[in-house]
């Protein structure tokens, strides 16, 4: 079923279309940057931004950055929230369980599914960024990168943690997507389901910029995103990062539950 | 039949949802274990814990809206809002604090022989010695630092104790000071100090008539293993800028000595006593003591001219005969123009009418 | 004779209406059921119970011997279903909608999974339509491709509803004489329709839905069974009266209805008397006036109240 669901997901055009789409904003900051040579401030604009006229190689983590706070979400949202409200929509998703495909089974492969193209667009967002980044811009001379304390990270140390921020960026849409999912067997109509969402990150965002909000801060779904900035510190900054995957992780079992009790005891009449 | 397995369900999911929101009020409830230590040998306690060598990670909220968000950006940033410090202590002469923003850190690693500041956004590093005056710079506000600095000239008749609390999962003893000079505009200073080492785990000031602190500072983690060397000391990384420091000092000095004529400041102004600091020009005068201090300087018409719109522009200003007034929670700020003599810049943790008082005396002493 | 599917007091109700209501069917293996009802009258909804769509308030069903919902994964691999119109992912090919579809469930085998979609696509008559995406498929082929569907595993039970929808006469003809082939094959086919004359043709046996409750469930041969009278085509049904005096029951133009369940004798009789006879029938009922007789007014009619 996750095999169907894995091929469901990437054999649509519509999936690699918001992936090319998703890439485009990064190249755009990357050129503009390149021929206008006007890096942010320090301090402002995407993390790393402004480090990368001095070090290419930080381009793919400043890649991620740019789409992390809007277009990934985004995407993940779309995407998640079409798992089962699209199947509902376009009626296929009577024909499936009637196959028999049980119903749990089904969120999870359709979970699974979402989570793939989370990772293969991070991954390629990361490594378009990375070819950007070598072709516009000087790769620092001795192969090597200062993390964000000050300290020099060897060529080696600097692959190790972006992948461990790619995974972390990754893991931090498994909250979005669980949303998505949840919404998605609430509605028939997978555009609701997106919106309904995307209306979750925003109050999320929202209320994390809110002074009053500050007592529930910590479990905001989008609190943590920005932590894997922290694995770039040397010696790592766990607390945050540790932070954000166990509120991934039970933003994930949560809404999963919710979407499970839901979804195995209604009624399908799409 | 269908109902019941859907109410089942839900009934799991409501179960699974109330078990993760009661965790975080289960931890936070945990009873913290207090220890019969007198106020007076707790405060030794920790004046004495300067050498106790730990990790950690703090953060620190501010409610001081100072004025001089234009001047000083980094000084009004660190008392006005919320700052995440990670601290590697191994000595009051090698540490490293780091101040931990979202998409940057500022770290100030100490040496015996001076100090490096590190920007990671524009790749600068700063290298400055040692000074006896500095501006307010991140590791001030490290509750361990900054409680000691409060506590440093706390009489036992303004201490007192109160219970114990848990601070970054360790016992706290709760000692509190009360000042007792008059003029005082901290109504009181919480700090919560770790049972075993002394050391101060939090730290709450709390200004006159106000309920919300206007500076607390407190660790979230507390590691009590020395950090190794290599993490505290600092390399400037090749490409990095590197930049001798500011230096205040001389900055201050040089206002102080070039544009003005010596005045003499009184031995005593709104009933504080006037005191020597090591390292202050000597045209700058310190008054009072523990947390009620006063700052007076001389400024020179330029400056008090270029200084007095900024100041009325701010919120809860008040000019009258006298100057030109802010209060910023314990913090009074007052500029005294007088008429036929220099302006002055009156800073302190002083109530108001004792500002004021400060500020008639200057204006009326023979210059 | 096994019974393929059973519901015993089966109630659905969506808050306050009752779309099913207190249903007992029996379909029996080696039927050809007709489930007839008007539009909403909860065919669909009872064919979504049958399938585990939708769960009922109350009762019980079964299907192939097992309870559903709970058996659903034993026995709805033995099932093909067409609910409601077919449903397939618009930017692939049929035969890719096939593979997803027999791969998503249990009992597909991936082995010969090409030979069945290729058989079943010849079958339904869509062998050589090639790589097509079904967003560029007519409605009578879609049709055909949610046939193809529900007969990729060579189901026991087939449930079927309106499969003929937007077939032309041609397509129509086809998919009857499909459903028969099945039928000698001995696959049992419950064929949910609003149409008479397709359930007439086809079936052995008919339920009739109306307003959720089930007014008529018997075999079509007991339902169109001769009633013991003979109509007599005449052109002179006043002399066919005198002469058969009080056994005509009825006449209506040139038909007369007489009782008697014998037609040749009717004839003698007739022909003995001089009478003209064109033709001489025994009377049956049609299942129109059968499930006129059943079912009340229209379901889509609302009347003042």
């Amino acid at each position: 079923m996750i095999g169907v669901e894995l091929r469901k997901t990437f054999g649509r055009p519509r999936t690699w279309t918001t992936i090319a789409v998703l890439n485009a904003l990064p190249v755009l900051v990357a050129v503009l940057l390149r021929v206008t040579d006007l890096a942010p401030r320090p301090g402002e604009g995407p993390p790393f931004l402004s480090a990368v006229l001095a070090n290419g190689q930080l381009y793919p983590l400043a890649a991620l950055a740019i789409v992390l706070p809007l277009f990934l979400p985004i995407a993940v949202a779309v995407v998640s929230g079409d798992a089962v409200a699209g199947e509902a929509q376009a009626g296929t998703l009577r024909y499936l369980l009637a196959r028999p495909v049980g119903r749990t089974r089904l969120l999870v492969a359709k979970l699974v599914a979402v989570l793939a193209f989370v990772l293969v667009t991070v991954v390629v967002v990361a490594a378009v960024g990375w070819v950007v980044g070598q072709l516009l811009f000087d790769a620092q001379p001795v192969a090597a990168g200062t993390s964000v304390s000050g300290t020099s990270l060897t060529a080696e140390e600097l692959a190790g943690r972006t992948l461990l921020a790619i995974g972390y960026v990754a893991v931090s849409m498994l909250g979005v997507a669980a949303f998505g999912l949840f919404f998605s067997t609430l509605t028939d109509s997978p555009l609701a389901a997106a919106l309904g969402a995307l209306a979750v990150l925003v109050t999320s965002s929202l209320l994390l910029t809110l002074d009053a909000a500050s007592p529930i801060a910590p479990y905001l779904p989008t609190r943590y995103w920005l932590a894997f900035v922290d694995l770039f510190r040397d010696p790592v900054l766990w607390r945050d990062v540790v932070r954000g995957l166990a509120l991934q992780g039970v933003y994930v079992g949560v809404l999963l539950a919710a979407a499970w009790a839901n979804f195995t005891t209604k009624d399908v009449t799409s | 039949m269908s109902g019941h397995g859907r109410a089942r369900r839900w009934a799991v999911v409501t179960a699974l949802v109330a078990v993760l929101l009661s965790l975080p009020a289960v931890v936070g409830a945990l009873p913290a274990d207090d220890a019969d230590v007198p106020a007076a040998e707790l405060r030794d306690a920790v004046l004495a814990s300067a050498g106790v060598a730990f990790s950690g990670y703090a953060v620190s909220a501010g409610g001081l809206s100072l004025p001089v968000s234009d001047q000083l950006p980094a000084v009004a940033d660190l008392l006005s809002d919320r700052t995440a410090l990670r601290v590697w202590w191994r000595g009051p002469d090698e540490h490293r604090v780091d101040v931990v923003g979202a998409a940057g850190e500022t770290g100030v690693h100490v040496d015996p022989g001076g100090t490096w500041t590190w920007e990671f956004e524009s790749a600068t590093a700063r290298r400055a010695a040692p000074a006896a005056l500095a501006l307010p710079a991140p590791p001030d506000l490290v509750p361990a630092t900054l409680g000691r600095r409060l506590l440093s000239e706390a009489a036992d008749a303004e201490l007192s104790r109160t219970g114990a609390r848990r601070v970054a999962g360790r016992d706290a003893l709760g000692l509190r000071l009360v000042p007792a000079a008059p003029a005082a505009s901290v109504a009181r200073v919480d700090v919560w100090v770790d049972a075993g080492t002394g050391l101060p785990l939090a730290v709450e000031v709390v200004a006159d008539g106000a309920t919300v602190p206007a500076l607390d500072t407190r660790f979230l983690d507390l590691d009590l293993t020395a950090p190794p060397a290599d993490v505290v000391g600092f390399t400037p990384p090749p490409g990095a800028r590197v930049l001798p420091g500011e230096d205040p000092e001389g900055l201050l000095r040089e206002a102080a000595d070039r544009e003005l004529s010596p005045v003499r400041l009184p031995a005593e102004l709104a009933g504080l006593a006037r005191r020597e600091v090591a390292g202050a020009p000597a045209t700058v005068g310190v008054y009072g003591s523990g947390v009620t201090l006063l700052a007076v300087a001389p400024l020179p018409g330029r400056l008090a001219a270029r200084l007095r719109p900024s100041l009325a522009a701010a919120p809860g200003a008040v000019s009258d005969e006298v100057g030109t007034r802010i209060d910023a929670g314990p913090l009074g700020l007052v500029l005294v123009e007088p008429p036929r003599s220099g302006a002055y810049l009156l800073v302190g943790t002083v109530t108001a009418d004792a500002l004021a008082e400060a500020a008639a005396a200057l204006a009326g002493a023979p210059s | 004779m096994t019974s393929v599917v059973v519901t015993r007091g089966l109630v659905k109700q969506y808050g306050r209406v009752r779309a099913v209501d207190g249903i007992d069917l029996d379909v029996r293996a080696g039927d050809v059921y007709g489930f007839l009802g008007a539009n909403g009258s909860g065919k669909t909804t009872t064919v979504r119970v049958l399938l585990g769509l939708v769960l009922p308030t109350r009762g019980e069903v079964e299907l192939l011997g097992g309870r559903m919902p709970r058996a659903g994964r034993r026995v709805l691999p033995r099932v093909g279903a067409l609910v409601e119109g077919p449903a397939h992912h618009r930017h692939l090919s049929g035969a890719a909608n096939l593979a997803l579809l027999d791969a998503a469930g249990p009992g597909g085998r991936r082995r010969d999974r090409r030979r069945r979609i290729a058989e079943v696509l010849d079958q339904v008559g869509l062998g050589g339509v090639g790589r097509r995406p079904v967003g560029a498929y007519s409605l009578g082929m879609r049709q055909r491709l949610g046939l193809a569907g529900a007969l990729l595993r060579r189901p026991e039970l087939l449930v079927l509803d309106e499969p003929t929808n937007g077939l032309d006469p041609q397509g129509i003809h086809e998919v009857r004489e499909l459903l028969l082939d099945l039928h000698r094959g001995g696959t049992t086919v419950f064929l949910s329709s609003h149409l008479l004359a397709e359930v007439e043709q086809l079936c052995t046996r008919v339920g009739v839905l109306d307003r959720g409750r089930l007014v008529l469930q018997d075999e079509m041969a007991a339902l169109t069974a001769p009633t013991g009278a003979t109509v007599v085509d005449t052109p002179a049904p006043e002399r066919v009266r005198a002469v058969l005096d009080g056994r005509v029951l009825g006449t209506d133009g040139d038909r007369v209805v007489v009782r008697g369940a014998d037609p040749a004798e009717v004839n003698a009789l007739l022909v003995g008397a001089g009478v003209p006879v064109r033709g001489l029938a025994l009377q049956r009922p049609t299942l129109e006036e059968v499930v006129l007789a059943a079912a009340g007014t229209s379901a889509d009619r609302v009347e003042r109240s």
